[in-house]
């Protein structure tokens, strides 16, 4: 079992990081995100919000990873989060569903609201494999490497999100033409991506999409 | 606010995220810091019902859609995974990674 922790600043108050965080799909970085869906969703009785969520990943295997064992490089992956509005603290914890005897990995993050009104992400990984035939060291080590490449793409994708936030409340919504608000260039292509086959390069067409759908809700609010 | 995983409830999920996203900003706003709990409680009762009365309608449509598809995906991809690892296992000695690397469905 490979284990992996790691803390980062947003300078933006917790409420805020925590709709970018729930937004955050699709976004130019997470292009290998096929689909999101809310299988259940309640408000516990302290007052906190449960959601889990059903995402399905397009992943690809190490070129060095036997053939034929995985064809169907996509995973399932669950992610359970609680929202303690009293508190000011999201917690989330994910895992895939599929490929576990291959490797299993479970995510955790925390957002909590600081003292100085910014907020701290704390995430913890621990990867796990059971597949033997001397590859599991070598898959475990591989999937953290992952983790911590695609950790930095999905950061950089809830800052895209937050940035499109903050532009969306310095200027009164619904006034004022589609193009004042102004997104950012695409991310570059990154050389780590979540496929060894080469990065989906984020395409002007997927920006589209995905900003025009976030503005749209951004303006009807 | 992310496709469905089936196409067909893509319309659907798309409007309960809209009601969604606007009463979770709502219920991220912080109740009075002089709050008793007793009114704090209150509160959060209160965002449960109003999430209940804008957003449940559609939550339901929404998850019939959902159940619907993933009955028929759900069992698509246990027949191909099924057939993909017995490839893998079939030629004899090893059927020790089949049921637990079977893709298991999650309802």
């Amino acid at each position: 079992m490979k284990f992996f922790a790691t803390t980062y600043h947003y300078d933006d108050p917790w409420s805020i990081v925590t709709l970018a965080f729930f937004l955050r799909y699709p976004n130019p970085y997470a292009s290998h995100v096929l689909s999101c869906d809310v299988v259940s969703r309640s408000v516990s009785p302290s007052g906190t919000l449960l959601t889990t969520r059903l995402i399905l990943k397009r992943g690809a295997m190490p070129r060095w990873f036997p053939k034929g064992i995985v064809t169907r490089a996509e995973s399932w992956v669950v992610e359970e989060t609680e929202v303690d509005p009293i508190g000011r603290v999201v917690s989330c914890k994910t895992r895939n569903l599929d490929h576990v005897k291959i490797m299993q990995v479970e995510e955790s993050v925390v957002f909590k609201s600081l003292p100085d009104g910014r907020t701290l992400q704390h995430t913890e990984a621990r990867v796990r494999s059971a597949f033997g035939w001397g590859l599991t060291k070598r898959i475990e080590a591989h999937g953290l490497s992952k983790f911590k490449a695609n950790m930095q793409r999905s950061r950089e994708g809830v800052s895209l999100v937050l940035q499109l936030l903050r532009q969306s409340r310095l200027q009164p919504l619904g006034l004022g033409p589609e193009s004042t608000l102004s997104l950012p260039a695409p991310p570059p292509s990154s050389p780590v991506g979540p496929s060894d086959s080469g990065t989906p390069t984020p395409d002007c067409r997927t920006q589209n999409t995905w900003s025009s759908r976030l503005k749209s809700w951004l303006r009807r609010a | 606010m992310a496709d469905s995983l089936a196409p067909a409830c893509t319309p659907l999920k798309q409007e309960y995220d809209s009601c969604f996203n606007q009463w979770f900003e709502g219920y991220l706003e912080p109740t009075l810091a002089n709050a008793t709990e007793t009114s704090r409680k209150a509160h959060y009762a209160r965002k449960a019902e109003e999430f209940e009365a804008k957003c449940g309608k559609v939550y339901k449509e929404y998850q019939a859609c959902l159940q619907g598809a993933v009955k028929e995906r759900g069992s698509a991809a246990i027949t191909a995974q099924g057939k993909e690892i017995e490839s893998e296992f079939y030629e004899g000695n090893s059927t020790r990674c089949i049921h637990s690397a079977l893709f298991r469905v999650p309802f």
